[in-house]
């Protein structure tokens, strides 16, 4: 196991760095210069170059991926080129709120997912199934965009009960996580069916039935337990996006998350800020996919991590 | 029972928790202001939020004409004026005393390369600045320049603040009508009105669909531009918010490299001119909020030119003009037309397209994120494009923007014009003895880019705003500023009485 870890840590030092290091060199290849969104064209070519000195931008380009690699490390990512503020201040702030509506949306999910995917395998074939899975339909067909809005109309215009946007006003975090959570939950309870539908089928389960469990008993215990893996598959992947922003739902209720923060500093190339955010959001995918694969081994002990 | 009415406790507490209720006024906007150091803003938001909380040696009267701010001036010859500080707006906002010293720290500050203020292309005409005591200061420039007064518009900051390296950007210290409550998140910022400490909150809301229902929940109370014309009307239509419209100066446009081999033609521009039927976007797409342009300033600018002929459309004349220039069916005019991927400039592109395909010119409609499109622009790398110059005031934009030494890097001459006449009259206007003869040469230069069609101008889109009731003394500018917050109020009694009325 410990080998194991050491292997997966490693593995992720290199994800990280190659990702990041793509996206660097991405940003600075598209077209659109930091320097001339800022000062304009009124600009002189000795301003511009005043400005690319200071700003660092004269190096080579090497260098400047030198100077971004020692900052992670010393976790000094630099000066925002349009807040000019510290990267790492802006990540600070905006860090808790992606991090507030993640785990929000995740428990909308679950919360929504679990019973309904237990009830549609439970009763394949009936209306409960049917209408559980016309609701996954649904969920998964209905834009954030769209849905957000709507929300929006009935429970903050219609009935008052939750603020429009922002993330101040008590209550704030609801509508958006409803709004991201039921795309999640769409496809969750569509995968925790079919999991359980599978294992229904299998002789252990048939054994269970025999001893005389009941329906519930033999659903929870032991058909749940063994279709967890793909679930915890899906779950770690979608947490994965959840932690690296979600930029329509964000940018719909004025939630300032990292993902709207990434998409203006990509408008304006302010290349500290997006470096800094694609680190986050692969540092986030890739804990979270290590938390993964350790939890499979607690769920199904068959499952020796680091054993060929 | 007991769970009925724990359920309805909850849903009451919900909307309590959640009812708007503020003695502030809150403005809902769509970008928020980045930088609070005039130095350095160079985003609108932050531009006019500067205007709030600094005060500026020059500013405009309604036709753009320069007019005293914090001093008045006096031209001894043409290249030395003399400013005299007046009594008004003398106090920074903690108390010390703007004297000319803090005038000419500011200017020196922005000259200082150093410093990498973007402002200092602008102001490359100043040699030295000298102050003779703490209410009068001399600039010395280093070229005749007739409109120099009107580039002094930067907030003044304190000496002191400069030299101690005060970060400005964050922690603004003017001498303007609000100061600077808080800035808790980027996206939302406080300010106090000095006289009365009335507080305005500047709330970012990215989405316009979001700003109109933030609107008529009351989150917000006021929403100014931004917002699709189809919105507008519909707020028009809602009780207890009231919309006003005022002429914008707005210049949009459309832009040709005027090095192509198509659009370099000028029979293929005119006939584009032509093709296009304005009145029927203004109509229907702006829902008339918007004003036919001829030229970059609007008629009522004191250098604008009120009797230029507005372009009419005429497919007949477009397709002989395109004719002329050896286009046909077998060999159509094809145009790749850039703009932003902003949704209303990309409905405008198509509506564009569709409007040039009557007369056979076939339209490749790009649109790219604003930093890639703003670079293909500036490096000439398109054939058509659109654009929109915003807060044009200083007639200085004809040289910026037409004249043959204003190629970019160093300039907007974006389409490449070079034009011999058109830079002798820029000339001459820099250097004329007074503003009538500057207004002359700038309206016969106006004629003449009309008439080689540098650009087909489109239109002036109006200013407008969305307020709930209770809001009063805000009225609208031509280029858009916030000054009129400075006699805002808000009457919560009428406004809760409204909602009294609707709940009935």
């Amino acid at each position: 196991m410990p080998a194991y870890l050491i292997s997966r840590l490693w593995m992720a030092v290199w994800v990280i760095f190659g990702v990041t290091s793509l996206v660097f060199f991405l940003i600075h290849w598209v077209p659109g210069d930091p320097v001339e969104v800022m000062l304009g064209e009124s600009a002189s070519a000795f301003d511009r170059e005043s400005l690319r000195q200071a700003l660092g931008l004269d190096q080579p380009i090497l260098a400047q991926w030198g100077s971004f690699l020692a900052g992670v490390f010393t976790l000094d990512m630099g000066v925002s080129l349009f807040h000019q503020q510290p990267v790492m201040a802006l990540l600070n702030a905006r860090y808790p709120a992606t991090l507030e509506l993640a785990a929000a949306a995740f428990l909308i999910a679950i919360v929504i997912a679990l019973p309904l995917g237990l009830m549609a395998a439970a009763r394949q074939g009936s209306r409960r199934d049917f209408a559980a899975m016309g609701f996954s339909l649904l969920g998964v067909s209905i834009p954030n965009f769209w849905l957000g809005p709507l929300l929006v109309l009935v429970f903050a215009l219609g009935l008052g009960w939750f603020p429009v946007s922002g993330r101040e006003a008590a209550g704030a975090v609801v509508l958006p996580a409803i709004t991201l959570g039921t795309s999640l939950a769409a496809i969750l309870s569509r995968m925790v069916r079919s999991s359980l539908l599978e294992v229904l089928g299998e002789d252990f389960i048939r054994t269970a039935r025999a001893k005389g469990l009941s329906a519930r008993q033999v659903l929870v215990r032991h058909a749940l337990r063994n279709a967890w893996l793909p679930i915890l598959t899906l779950l770690g992947m979608q947490a994965g996006a959840l932690l690296g922003g979600a930029v329509i739902t964000e940018t719909v209720f004025n939630w300032p998350g990292i993902g709207s923060l990434l998409v203006e500093s990509i408008q304006r190339r302010d290349y500290p800020v997006v470096q800094a955010c694609v680190l986050m959001i692969s540092l986030a995918y890739v804990t979270i996919n290590l938390l993964t694969d350790l939890l499979y081994a607690w769920v199904d002990p068959r499952i020796r991590l680091g054993q060929r | 029972m007991v769970k009925g009415r724990f359920i309805l406790f909850c849903c009451v507490l919900l909307t309590a928790c959640s009812t708007p209720d503020s003695d502030s006024i809150r403005f809902g906007l769509a970008s928020a202001p980045t930088n609070l150091d005039p130095r350095f803003a160079t985003d609108a938001a932050s531009e006019r939020i500067n205007r709030l909380l600094y005060n500026r040696l020059v500013d405009f009267d309604e036709h753009a004409r320069p007019r005293p701010a914090l001093a008045s001036w006096e031209r001894l010859n043409d290249r030395h004026y003399r400013f005299r500080l007046g009594t008004a707006g003398r106090r920074f906002h903690d108390g010390s005393r703007l004297d000319a010293a803090d005038v000419a720290a500011t200017y020196r500050s922005v000259l200082d390369p150093a410093t990498a203020s973007p402002q200092r292309g602008t102001l490359a005409m100043i040699e030295h600045i000298e102050v003779l005591d703490r209410d009068t200061l001399d600039f010395f420039l280093n070229r005749a320049d007739a409109l120099f007064p009107g580039f002094l518009t930067i907030g003044i900051l304190p000496a002191a603040g400069i030299e101690a390296g005060r970060a400005f950007h964050h922690q603004p210290m003017g001498s303007g009508p609000f100061r600077l409550r808080s800035w808790p998140a980027p996206g939302r910022l406080e300010l106090e009105r000095t006289r009365d400490r009335q507080i305005i909150v500047f709330e970012q809301v990215h989405d316009p669909t979001m700003r109109v229902l933030k609107l008529l929940r009351g989150e917000v109370d006021i929403l100014q531009n931004d917002l699709p014309p189809e919105l507008l009307h519909y707020l028009a239509g809602k009780k207890g918010i009231y919309v006003r419209t005022h002429r914008g100066s707005n210049f949009s446009y459309l832009g040709f490299q005027l090095q192509d081999r198509d659009t370099g033609k000028e029979d293929v521009r005119r006939a584009i001119a032509l093709a296009i039927d304005r009145r029927a976007i203004i109509r229907y797409v702006f829902r008339g909020a918007a004003r036919p342009a001829s030229a970059l300033l609007v008629p009522e600018h004191w250098a604008g030119n009120p009797h230029l002929d507005s372009i009419e459309t005429d497919l007949d004349r477009a397709r002989t003009l395109l004719a002329r220039a050896g286009y046909d069916a077998d060999h159509p005019l094809h145009i790749r037309y850039k703009t932003s991927s902003d949704p209303f400039r990309v409905r405008i592109a198509t509506i564009l397209q569709q409007q040039l395909g009557r007369v056979g010119i076939l339209v490749d409609v790009q649109s790219y994120d604003w930093g890639t499109f703003y670079a293909d622009i500036k490096a000439g790398r398109f054939q058509l494009y659109s654009l929109t110059w915003v807060g044009i005031k200083s007639p200085d934009i004809f040289r910026y923007a037409f004249h043959s030494d204003s190629l970019p890097p160093g300039g907007a001459n974006r389409g490449r014009l070079q034009d011999a006449r058109i830079d002798r009259m820029i000339e001459q206007a820099m250097v004329a003895k007074d503003t009538q003869q500057q207004a002359k040469i700038y309206a016969a230069l106006q004629a003449r880019l009309l008439e080689q069609l540098v650009y087909v101008p489109l239109w002036y889109e109006d200013q407008y705003l969305a307020a709930r009731d209770g809001i009063s003394g805000y009225s609208l500018a031509t280029d858009g500023n916030y000054d009129a917050l400075q006699s805002i109020s808000k009457n919560r009694y009428t406004i809760a009485q409204r909602g009294l009325q609707d709940a009935r």
